[in-house]
């Protein structure tokens, strides 16, 4: 055991600490917040560059290689600085094709990803709002050559920019797990709308309508009927993806509320000198170095290969509700000023929600953890 | 970063499962929860043999240093805990050996080392830790019981209490007053002595629940040789604090929790309530999960915690976390049993109490790892003090 970051880590941490200090500064983070595209295409030319969308490619694929868990150590800076855009569905997407595609799907589609000309994103969720293969309806039907998929996706993260969407489709009826089958689908296809869902923290999710599309079947990623398993493993890395962002957005509220109740004066002294506020900020330090090795734990289990899916929601249910109340707490403790939309710590409030229902909220993955501790 | 455990590791801790397994068959019905041991004459009986068995393997001077009898790792003292935390056996003094053993490795002479560390490692003298006062709590640093040097010896006169296994302890560590005119933090020494000198009396305490895990020690002229100090003279402070970090790992508690997870888990399986399972019910389903995702909280940062102790570096702030967490959950773990467990949740060990009664002695015993060892309020000093910076109480 050695829970420290390795020099490689280390070099990660640091390098992207400094590039998204200088380039993403929270006026931009504004900026996109109100954009129509969500994201700068210039910063994501540099961080394809920099290999943030190349990382998990494998070398052969003009990839870097690197591991799973060397992504959320970047990730967690990411979370510590905010970066909008669609890093976190490109990347998480990627990972259905290096686990699922055809030597010819790798070859087309991961070079782009990794020089960042492809932007990928997941289309999951339905109208049921759930992270379960009872909720998809959309319908992917044989047809010559090509599948037809009839349905509609809500909450596909940065849609509207993508270039590809894996679409998680329902192919044989009246089935769950068993008759889903994912689908690389050209976002440009005719018969696809989509429009964004004003969201809590304008991160461009969009409800995509699918109408009579077409999809070659050498699009169909993965086996026939069997697709679910890959959205298993999309779900645990999104999972530990969103709480690892979540555990470096808990360190930066915690870093501005230490920061200023050292600089703000009231009854002549620093406000920090007031056990009520110390022992609020204790027990938000307590939530974040918890919530920090549970989800080191899991990030490690997933890219070791090993079963993780009990650990992922063990972390994801843990960490949705403790970066809440962290940034709940970091609120109140700047007293009104943070209440204020100028100020930044409600940037990782807003996000705070957005994050715990990304890859599933508390219930749901309270639910998984229940049957894998054995309750019948 | 890397969560494996080495092979070696990996075996030494089958090794220590598999015997505190065995072990586990021997333990008597009456052990249940963490202070039986105390409370129970045939629990400390149990306690006493396991330290026996403990002590031919080596096991209680794990992470020594060699020529003291010791063997393993840091790592390795955190994989037995584990074992016997999950099998619910004692056989290690908390005092002797997590508390005193390292702190007179680290800051006691030589002599008292050869004296003192061979009958602990051989699990022959159980500790006692004699700190807090009637009005020295929290507020350690104001103690009043004088020891005061006369030749050779100390003498000591005054009280101490809340004082944890003072009743069945050979021995006791503690700080006394040495130089009643100096300056604070400057005017203690750290103590070792013999229970049975003449002028102490013990006075079991009888704990919310009526048992006594715990007493009051009165001194009246009790004569210590000089000797037994460790550090410094009126510098016992730096004893005391440094003793305090070897405290809080929490490893035990968290293990003995996850088998109480376990129990709960087959509890919910085999209980019919409204005509179905309990663990059909989604809201008990979602409570039970909720304490399993703390729980591997607290085991990961207790982890974390083990893995800075093994290259010897400082866990203050993560330690005042840990045991913050741990204890509090202690405390929800067993709100939330008692409630899934409807009526039965009070029921003491007996017929109809659910899982031998753990849950209605963890739902009194919470206060004791909530409170001792600093309290949580002291803990959360300990973090934004030393930790984030803020400024220091005057």
């Amino acid at each position: 055991m050695d829970l420290r970051f390795t020099e490689a880590q280390e070099i990660l941490r640091k390098a992207a600490r400094d590039f998204l200090t200088t380039e993403c500064p929270k006026t931009l983070v504004r900026e996109l917040e109100k954009s129509e595209k969500g994201y700068s295409p210039e910063l994501w030319k540099k961080i394809a560059e920099l290999g943030w969308t190349s990382l998990v490619i494998p070398e052969q694929y003009e990839g870097i290689g690197y591991t799973f868990q060397d992504l959320t150590v970047l990730l967690e800076e990411v979370g510590r600085n905010i970066l909008p855009g669609p890093l976190i569905p490109t990347v998480i997407s990627t990972f259905s094709i290096v686990e699922g595609g055809t030597e010819e799907q790798k070859k087309e589609f991961l070079p782009k990803i990794a020089s960042g000309d492809l932007i990928l994103t997941l289309a999951l969720i339905e109208a049921e709002g759930t992270f379960d293969a009872s909720g998809i309806a959309l319908k992917a039907t044989a047809k010559g050559e090509d599948f037809v998929l009839n349905g509609t996706k809500l909450f596909v993260e940065m849609a509207r920019v993508s270039n590809y969407m894996v679409c998680v489709a329902q192919t044989k009826e009246g089935t769950t797990d068993k008759g889903i089958t994912l689908f690389l689908v050209d976002t440009k296809s005719p018969g696809i709308q989509i429009e964004v869902i004003p969201t809590i923290a304008a991160d461009k999710l969009c409800e995509v309508r699918f109408e009579n599309v077409t999809v070659p079947k050498k699009n169909m990623l993965g086996k026939l009927d069997a697709g679910w398993t890959l959205v298993e493993s999309m779900m645990r890395k999104g999972s530990v993806a969103r709480s690892v962002e979540a555990v470096g957005a808990m360190q930066t509220c915690i870093d501005m509320t230490v920061a200023y109740l050292k600089e703000r004066v009231q009854y002549e002294r620093p406000i920090g000198a007031f056990q009520a506020l110390q022992h609020l900020m204790a027990n938000m330090w307590t939530s974040m170095q918890t919530a920090r090795y549970l989800v080191y734990q899991a990030a490690w289990m997933e890219s070791e290969g090993q079963p993780a899916a009990k650990e992922v929601s063990l972390a994801k249910a843990y960490i949705n509700e403790a970066y809440k109340d962290v940034a709940q707490w970091a609120i109140r403790l700047h007293g009104g000023i943070a209440t204020s939309s100028d100020h930044d710590i409600p940037l990782y409030y807003r996000r705070s929600l957005a994050a715990s229902t990304s890859f599933g909220g508390t219930d749901f993955h309270r639910e998984l953890v229940a049957e894998k501790i054995g309750l019948k | 970063m890397d969560f494996e455990l080495t092979p070696e590791e990996k075996a030494h801790r089958k090794e220590y499962f598999d015997f505190c397994k065995e072990l586990e068959k021997k333990r008597p019905a009456s052990s249940v929860g963490l202070e039986a041991v105390f409370e129970v004459d045939e629990c400390w009986d149990f306690h006493l043999y396991c330290a026996k068995e403990f002590a031919k393997k080596g096991w209680l001077a794990l992470a020594w240093p060699p020529e003291y009898g010791g063997s393993g790792t840091m790592m390795d003292k955190v994989l037995f805990a584990e074992a016997r935390g999950y099998h619910g056996i004692y056989g290690v003094d908390i005092f002797g050996i997590q508390m005193l053993a390292p702190t007179l490795l680290q800051a006691a002479s030589d002599p008292i080392k050869k004296e003192f560390l061979p009958p602990i490692a051989k699990g022959e003298v159980m500790w006692c830790e004699l700190w807090s006062e009637p009005n020295a709590g929290s507020d350690l640093a104001t103690l009043s019981t004088t020891a005061i040097k006369k030749g050779d010896e100390y003498i000591i006169n005054g009280q101490k209490t809340w004082n944890t296994a003072a009743h069945r302890a050979d021995w006791g560590f503690g700080v006394f007053k040495t130089d009643p005119a100096g300056r604070k933090h400057h005017n203690m020494t750290f103590l070792l002595l013999d229970m049975k000198t003449p002028g102490v009396t013990v006075r079991p305490i009888p704990y919310i629940d009526g048992d006594a895990p715990y007493a009051e020690v009165y001194f009246d002229d009790v004569h210590v040789p000089a000797k037994n100090v460790v550090g410094q003279e009126n510098e016992g402070w730096a004893i005391v604090n440094l003793l305090a970090g070897f405290e809080r790992s929490g490893m035990n508690e968290i293990m003995s929790m996850y088998r109480e997870l376990e129990e709960l888990v087959e509890f919910c399986n085999t209980t019919k309530r409204n005509g179905k399972p309990l663990s059909k019910d989604p809201l008990v389903r979602n409570r039970v999960a909720e304490l399993a995702c703390d729980l591997e909280a607290a085991k990961a940062i207790a982890y974390r915690i083990a893995d800075l102790q093994n290259r010897n570096e400082m866990a203050l702030m993560d330690a005042a976390a840990a045991k913050i967490f741990y204890s509090e959950l202690g405390k929800r773990f067993s709100f939330v049993a008692t409630d899934i467990a409807g009526p039965f949740g009070q029921v003491k060990r007996s017929r109809w109490a659910p899982v031998h009664g753990t849950w209605e002695k963890g739902f009194q015993e919470c206060f004791v790892t909530i409170i001792s060892m600093g309290t949580n309020e002291i803990q959360r000093n300990i973090i934004a003090w030393y930790g984030l910076g803020l400024p220091r109480m005057k």
